[in-house]
Parts: C-alpha cells; structure tokens; sequence
C-alpha cells in the first residue's frame, strides 16, 4: 500500500523534538527505531502527517546504571544494545529473558524499548518484566517533565497514558535490592523467533524463607499486560513449596482474561499462565535467594 | 563404484556467489523503460455469481493505463491435465462466477504499484452471494452447492487401483488396523513471492520473466489461453526464489502481464505481496485418508484398502495428480500382496490446492508409517523389524505400475537404526523423551504424461568450442533446487572439461532446445542430466572418430575425454587436448561447428516412474509435559539416492526437507474460518526458522540406478515425507498420544496425556 505523504524531522535537541510535535498537533507522530510503526504504514493502518525522529538526539541511546539509584534506559536503546549490557544481565536478568525472544537479530537491530512500550501490544515482551520491576517511564512535553510508574501506563491495545504532545524520553528501574529476584517467562508455538501467546514476569522478595513482597504480570491474556493482584497477595506469607505454587499459579491462571485466537486457545492460555507463573515464581525466589550470597 | 573427477564432489554451486552477493536478479529485479505495475482485485467471497463489474472509475485514476476483466479476455479455461480437456477448469479471470475468496477478478496496470493498488478500491463488482462448501464431506452430501456445473457431484476425479484378492487378503489376517488421518493444508511458503513481467515487440510476440519451475507449461498454456501460437511465446525463467510445487503452473498474473502488455505497448509487471500468497495461493491438500491394514502375527503385511478424499479447493489445478500419486504411494516402501485404493479429488470453495514437495506422499506414507508403528507395538515387534521384515527390495515389482530397479530401503533402515543407538535409546529414554522413525520413497520424475506434450520430457543441446569449452543449453529449470550445477557437472564430467569451461544457457523457451516440462516431481537431475549425456556422447562419438583417424588407432581402442584431453584410453600420447580434437572435427566438416542433440523419454517405465528413492529417519525429541511443547534434539537420516552427484547439494535438500517436515508435524498450518485464510503473515503462519533446526547427520546409502544418469536418481521430495511420522512416533514414545490430525500441537498433546 502507498505509504502516506508526511513531513520528516530528525531534530537534534529534545526540546526541538518537543516543539516541532506541539506545534505540529495530531498527525504528527513520535519514531524511534521504527520497527512497528512503518509497519502500521505500510499496512495503511496509521497515516501520519509529521514524523518526528528520535535518533539524532545525542545521548538519548544511553544507559546508565548506579548502585544507588538504578538503570536508566533511553528512548532511542537499542534492544541490541540491552542484550549485550553485563549490567542488565547482572542485575536484572528477566528483563535479558525478554528481550532476547522479541523479534529475531535484525529488527532488534533497529527497534527500542520505548518504542515496545508505546506501541502498548498487550502481547509486548518488555511490559510484564519492567511492570514488575516497578519500572517508571518518563515523558516530557512542552509543559515539563512528569514520571510515571509503569503500572499505570497500559489501558488498551495500542493505548496509554501518554498524552499529545509528549515523548517518552526515558525508562527507570530501581536500584537492584538484596532479597528480590524477577524472572519472565514466555511461551509460543515456534521457539525461535515468534510472538508470545502467552508470557508472565514475576517479582518477588524474601525475607526469612518466606515471600514477604509480590508482583506478577500476565502478558496476552488481556487488553493490557494484567496485574494479577489476588495471586500476589496469596503469595505473601507463603514460603516456597508445591502448595503455595499450585494455590497462585492457579489464581493466576483464573484473574487471566484470554481470549481463543490463531496463536492458542483461551483453555491453553489459562492453563499455560499457570504453569509459567509457576516456573516465574521458581526463578524469581532462586534469583532472590542467589542475590542473599 | 566407479572413480569420476566431478560427479560426487562438492562442487560449489554455480548460483552461490550471485545469490550471497546479492546480485543474482529475480524477476522483481528486472526493470524496464515504461513498465507498468499490475495488481489484482480478488474475490472478497467464497462463492457467488458476478452480476456486474464496473471498472470506470478505477479507468479514469491519473495513472492507470489499463484494467481488464474476463470480458477483454478470449474466455479459454486451462489446466495442466491437457491430456484430459475437461480437468481444465480455470479461467484467467473469473467469468460469471467467484469460486474462493482470492479468486481473480480483475486486473489494474498503472505507472506504479500505489496506483494500481488505489485503483482496485475503485473497481465495483457486484456479487450475488452463494452458499459456499468448505470441506469434503459436505462437499459430497446431497443437496451441496455445485461448484463447476460440469461437475455436479464436487467430486472432480476418483483413481481406482486394485490387485490381489482384498477380501481373501484380511480374512488370512491374523491382525487388522483400521484408522482415519486427516491433515491440514500447508503453504509452500517460498521466499520468492511469484512475479511475472511481460514485453511485447513490434511484431506482437511476447516474452515473459516469470517465478515459474514450468517455463514449458506455461508457455503452452499462455498460447492457448490467449489464443496465439505457441513459438510467438518466449518464457524466460531469470533466478527463481523456491517454488516446492507452489509455480508449476499457468497463473493468472503471467496471463494479465501479457494481455495487458499487449493492449498497452508496454512491459507490465506483476509481483505479488506475501499476504496475497497465503490468502489465495496455492497449498498442500488437506486430506480425509482411511486406512485398513492387514498382517500376520508374525508383522508380515498381508492387505491394504487406502481411501483417500482430497479437499482440492475450487479448482483442480495439480489435483488430479495428486490423487494419482496417493494410490502409489499407499503401495510403496513396503510389500502389499492385496491392495485396494480408491483416490477422490473433491471441489470446496477454498483457495486451491495443488503440488507441494512430496505431491500426496507427506499425507499417505503419514498414515502408512504411523499405521506400522501401531502394528509393530501392539504385534510387540520392534517399528524397525517389522519394517526391515516387509521392505521393498531391488526388483520388486509393483502391479500396474512398475519394477524397482535399485532399492537401498533395506540398508537405510539399518544404517539409521545404528547412527541414532535405536534399540538402545528405545529402551532406555526418560519420561517425556522419545524416539521414533519414518520412511519414505519417492518417484524420480513423472512417466504419465498427463500434459499430453509432443516433445521429449527433457532436452539438451551442447555446443563445443575449439578453444576448449563448450555451451550447454538446457530447459530444466532451476529454481533453487541447483540442477544447473549438477547438469554442468554431468556434461564437465563426460567431456572431460572442468565447470569453468562450460557456458550455461538454460530455461528460456526460444533458445533452449524442446522441451522439457520442468521442475517438478523430483525428475530433473534424472531425466534432463539424461538428456545431457545423450548429447554429449553424440559430441564424443565425433571427437573420438577424429582421434582415431588422426592416430590411425586400430579400432578396438577404447578412447576418452579425461582433464581437458581426448586421447586412447591405453595410449595417452595418441590425443589431443579437447579445443584440437574439436577443431578437427570441425575441419573434417568444412567449417560446420560441432553441436549435438540429446533427449530422454521414460519408455517402457510403466506409467509412475522410472526410478524410485528410499530412505529412513529418525527423529529424536523431547515433550515438555506441562506446556505440551516439542523440542526435536536429533534428526538422522539414511537415504538411497542413488549416485550422489552432488554431495553438498542432497545435503541442502535434506535441511530443507527437515525444515518443512518439522512445520508439517508441529507447528504450520493454514487456519482456515469457512473460505478464508486467517494467518496471512509469517507472524501467524508458524514456519521454523533457523533457530528452530535440529542438529542433523545423514548417511548417503550407496547404490547404482541403471535408469539414472550416473546412476543417480531423486533426492528432492522423498525427503520431505518421513519427519512427519518420525516425529510423531516419537512424541508418542515420549508421551503416549498417537497424532492422526496433523499438526501435533501443544494444545493436542496436553488434552491427550
């Protein structure tokens, strides 16, 4: 299909990026590496007027970790570049596990995890992970500067909480904690390179052999990645064993909202958001306890 | 075996470097001046009645040069089987009636892809709906809606095969098996989209770069189809990006190039998007197969009764040979005393089906092996004994059909069994581990001529230079499969030259020699590298007369062509190098350059083939229990190819082959709500990619074709056929749930255990 006439910019400042998408209204469209969005064109599912360019931003690629105060991800990271961070293999391994089964070597050559994260796929790999690491995004727009937590950001397929006139400019994990251990787990008929059907992040904290703090987040079996609050608060309490996991896992898989499509049905999903919150909780109390030597 | 300087060796492929430098042109690649860009509007209904097209407003969009519907066309329907008029179902572009969502009905050229692609939206077409049939049961049942009027009943061809007593054969049973399969429809899923460009020349002829493995074919059928003759046609196959079956036909946009290059003076080309080849592209059949078995206790196979419904979709296309096939191949790899077959080609209003790599033999040795290796456990005979104990062997002789002159079936299921420690792994895997094997043979070209041509089934002419090489022209098409390097190294090989010598002209219907039907049913190493020693040893009789008067050899030398040199077998210092004895020749004729002719033709092969191959696999796995996910950890494979030609190259088809065979057995197939394709993007259509291989050994059982060149025979398809059931055997050693509906899928797995 014909790809829509639009204007291109690739300013070289934030604050021009900012302007130019203030000032250009709707219709004008924020890109990164554009993997999902030059799709959506080509598709004839997304006309914009202005495409705004990220990538001439000196620095915005950057990550940058301290100790204190965690990691920070720029909008324009490549997923390429995370894969290969020892950082964020050290100290945050479930976010690596997700990344490296999105897309295959080429795409993640080019695509971003803000723009995974944008494009709000309710199947997206980065979200239940970084939801469960209390990951926080910050947007900027004309009018400032404002930071919110992850959690909150999802509210439909393709839908968030960004309002116009804001880019993403940026995403924060918190300091890497002794006692806490995350874990993702997916799951999809192909093993190499394929989409989730159905894919669960988890953390958890430890604390005298028993779970004293959880999140869980349930991918594609949604709108937006899910909360599975009812399954975190069983969790609290419990110490590690069959019981406790067939009693959450269980949970999770009944506050899942799937839905039968091409990629697997609505029972297989359910079942699968049990054995993965399973396998999750598992890795995430080993990671925990690994984090305590 | 006997010592060759080529044949055997890895020779790099002749296309490598092109394709891996990225300079080989497909034909999207190719440009020319003025050329148009074609699209075409489809069908958006499974079945209805075409009450009105208006193509006025899609005429008068800046940019649009032509639009056509079947009323600018001659309104000739075609279809392979041309020895069989009525088979011939299909029109370019849909006349009075849509028979499956994606069926042709118009088409658009315009100066670019954008335009002609807004000029469909602008095409109106009025449909009166009709209730549409979409499997084949309801296809058969009284009161379904007819598809083709000639064709009431739907069902397009049956094939009857029957020897032996059937009845008597089961009553002597000790032991009977009875089962129902049923199998998805899959995509050949080549990289290459098909593309089509045509040009006119000033005297009206065209000439047409089209994704085809069947330049012959289609230049037949384009003739007749538009009405013109056959030699105003050129068909030039540039590099082809896989075809498996998928391109072995006349297409409606080869058809719409030519047409609309002709109304407008200028060269149109189509190319086809990658959503449109799985909506409306052709696909492996779906298909109902029952399957009555009969054996002794003691694993001996006494009787068979195969009945096969194929779901051909609207149209018969490659259909009918399917159905054929099917018949054969229930019969082969294993002696059936009694045997009954009854084959049926039923319409549904689906895109069609038609060949893909294997051509019916994927879905009945599916059956066959999955059947053995419910007799073998509930007779308590090992899969691989009771195998070993009803195999083919060289000079079986197959009723009606024909004898098996080489036949390495035996020694691959026992180099298998001992590459994979079979006995011992069988005993001793853990739970949720497996092992299993699957065997296939396949036919090594086509003998039924069912495309009623007047030509040789393959030709080659080759020319000879003074300066020591020579031009081979051939039509054999290659279209990834690598013929033409193994067709040079044949010819390098019989004249003694070296691959560098050698200048290939091939696939291109007004300069290659009639004819060849093209690259399909695994018959092009056989039949065409026949054709091309034919030619080179008329070449040699010449070359060794001019050695043997230059010489004055007595006549009982024997004489060679051997490292650039002809020369006296026992006498070296009597020769030449191969440019002087050429010149020679060419002088002895007063100045005529040295060509020659060959061809081949089955005759006397019965009606399936000439040759068959065999092989054995064996496919080990394991099964998460939990998720119901396959992990295929080896696959071995021992085959009978014949004389390997072309080591490196039978090992590319065997990656391949394991490649489509894991997508068959696990993870692809064309989801289909009523007539519609739902996964049309490689997102969903779940084809394993190179992270998904399995590691892989192979060992090349040694054996000697007498039809084949060389000895040489199939390696293409038959390899297609046995991961399927070696993994399925396997999944059922590992989890104890018998997969009879294609694909094993995790879903599948965890309902069962």
């Amino acid at each position: 299909m014909r790809l829509p006439r639009f204007e291109y910019y690739a300013p070289e400042t934030l604050e021009a990026a900012l302007s130019l998408l203030e000032d250009r209204g709707e219709g004008a469209f924020v890109m990164a590496g554009g993997t999902d969005m030059m799709v959506k064109m080509s598709h004839g599912r997304l006309k914009p007027k202005t495409i705004i360019s990220l990538k001439s931003i000196p620095g915005m690629d950057m990550i940058s970790f301290d100790p204190a105060n965690g990691m920070m991800i720029g909008a324009t990271t490549r997923l390429a570049d995370i894969l290969t961070d020892l950082r964020i293999e050290t100290h945050y391994p479930a976010l690596i596990q997700a990344v490296q089964t999105m897309a295959n070597v080429e795409v993640r050559n080019m695509a971003t995890l803000a723009g995974n994260i944008c494009n709000a796929a309710p199947s997206a790999d980065s979200a239940p992970p970084l939801m469960v690491m209390n990951a926080e995004v910050s947007l900027a727009s004309v009018r400032g500067e404002r930071r919110l937590p992850l959690s909150d950001f999802f509210r439909g397929p393709g839908l968030t909480l960004m309002q116009a006139g804001e880019i993403m400019t940026s995403i924060h994990l918190p300091a890497p904690q002794v006692g806490r251990g995350a874990s993702y787990m997916r799951i999809s008929a192909r093993c190499g390179v394929d989409i989730a059907a159905v894919g669960v992040g988890v953390e958890v904290r430890v604390q005298s052999g028993v779970f004293s703090e959880a999140r869980i987040v349930l991918g594609a079996v949604a709108p937006v990645p899910l909360r599975a609050s009812g399954s975190e608060a069983s969790l609290i309490g419990k110490p590690l064993n069959d019981e406790t996991l067939e009693l959450v896992s269980d949970m999770a898989a009944h506050e899942s909202k799937p839905i039968s499509d091409v990629r697997a049905s609505a029972d297989y999903r359910k079942r699968m958001v049990a054995v993965l919150t399973r396998r999750a909780i598992t890795q995430a109390y080993e990671r925990s306890t690994a984090r305590h030597s | 075996m006997k010592e060759y300087s080529i044949i055997g060796k890895d020779v790099p492929r002749t296309d490598a470097e092109a394709k891996a430098r990225g300079s080989a042109l497909y034909t999207d690649d190719i440009r020319l001046p003025g050329m148009l860009h074609g699209r075409i509007l489809r069908s958006p209904i499974a079945h209805g009645i075409i009450r009105s097209i208006d193509t006025s407003k899609a005429s008068r969009l800046p940019g649009v040069k032509c639009v056509i519907t079947s009323d600018d066309t001659p309104k000739i329907k075609y279809g392979n089987w041309r020895l069989f008029p009525e088979t011939q179902d299909e029109y370019p572009l849909a006349v009075d009636k849509v028979r499956f969502i994606g069926d042709e009905v118009a088409a658009v050229a315009a100066i670019d892809r954008d335009t002609a692609e807004e000029a469909l939206e602008l095409i109106e077409v009025e449909y009166e709906e009709l209730p549409g049939t979409f499997d084949v049961e309801s296809s058969r049942a009284e009161g379904a809606p007819v598809i083709h009027d000639y064709c009431p009943s739907n069902v397009s061809v049956n094939r009857k095969i029957k020897y032996g007593d059937i009845e008597k054969g089961f009553s002597e049973s000790d032991y009977i098996r009875e089962d129902t399969f049923s199998f998805q429809a899959i995509s050949h899923a080549y990289l290459e989209p098909c593309a089509s460009l045509a040009q006119v020349d000033l005297d009206g002829r065209i000439t047409l770069w089209t994704s085809t493995q069947t330049p012959y074919i289609v230049q037949c059928l384009l003739a007749s189809t538009l009405g013109m003759r056959e030699n105003d046609i050129r068909i030039i196959k540039p590099y082809v990006g896989g075809g498996f079956g998928g391109k072995m036909e006349l297409r409606p946009w080869e058809f719409c190039a030519a047409l609309m290059a002709k109304k407008t003076g200028r060269p149109v080309k189509f190319t086809l998007g990658r959503e449109e080849e799985f909506l409306a592209g052709r696909r492996r059949h779906p298909m109902k197969i029952h399957s009555r078995v009969g054996f002794k206790k003691d694993g001996t196979l006494v009787a068979k009764d195969l009945r096969i419904q194929l779901d051909g979709g609207a149209y018969n296309a490659m259909g009918p040979t399917a159905t054929f096939l099917c018949g054969n191949f229930g019969a082969m790899l294993y002696r059936y005393p009694n045997y009954r077959f009854l084959g049926e080609h039923v319409y549904t209003n689906k895109p069609p089906a038609s060949a893909m790599r294997g051509f019916g033999a994927p879905q009945s040795l599916y059956a066959s092996e999955v059947q053995m290796n419910i007799a073998a456990e509930e007779l308590g005979i090992d899969p691989v004994d009771i195998r070993l104990k009803n195999a083919q062997v060289s000079g079986d002789q197959i009723p009606d059909v024909a004898t098996i002159s080489s036949c390495g079936f035996s020694e691959s299921i026992r180099a298998v069994a001992e590459m994979s420690g079979w006995y011992e792994k069988r005993k001793s895997l853990k739970p949720g581990q497996g092992i299993g094997i699957g065997c296939y043979s396949f036919i090594s070209g086509g003998v039924f001529n069912w495309f009623n041509t007047q030509y040789p089934f393959s030709a080659a002419e080759v020319r000879v230079f003074s300066d020591g090489t020579a031009h081979l022209l051939t039509m054999a098409s290659d279209i990834g499969q690598g013929s033409d390097t193994v067709l040079k190294q044949i010819l390098a090989e019989e004249l003694g030259l070296r691959m560098e010598d050698i200048r290939m002209t091939s696939a291109d219907t007004a300069m290659t020699p009639q004819g060849d039907l093209g690259t399909w049913g695994s018959r092009v190493t056989l039949m065409a590298g026949n054709a091309v020693i034919d030619a080179a040893r008329k070449i040699k009789e010449q070359l060794f007369g001019a050695i043997s008067a230059r010489f004055n050899l007595n006549v009982i030398h024997h004489v060679e062509c051997k490292n650039g040199r002809v020369q006296a077998t026992a006498r070296p210092d009597y020769g030449m190098s191969f440019g002087e004895a050429v010149a020679m020749v060419q002088k002895a004729n007063r100045g005529e350059p040295l060509f020659a002719r060959g061809s081949y033709t089955p005759r006397g092969k019965g009606l399936v083939t000439p040759a068959f191959g065999f092989g054995a696999q064996i496919a080990e796995v394991e099964v998460d229990r939990e998720t119901g996910l396959v992990k295929v950890k080896n696959m071995w494979t021992a085959h009978d190819c014949g004389t390997v030609i072309n080591p490196r190259s039978v090992e590319g088809q065997l990656a391949g082959s394991i490649q489509m065979g894991l997508g068959y057995a696990l993870s692809e197939q064309m989801v289909m709500d009523g007539g519609r394709t739902v996964n049309v993007d490689f997102a969903d259509y779940k084809m394993p990619t190179a992270m998904d291989m399995p590691p892989s050994e192979v060992v090349h059982v040694d054996t000697y074709e007498p039809e084949g060149p060389m000895g040489a025979k199939e390696t293409g398809e038959g390899l297609a056929s046995p991961t399927a059931p070696a993994i399925s055997e396997a999944v059922y050693h590992a989890t104890g749930f018998r997969c009879k509906d294609l694909p094993i899928t995790p879903e599948k797995i965890l309902k069962a255990i």
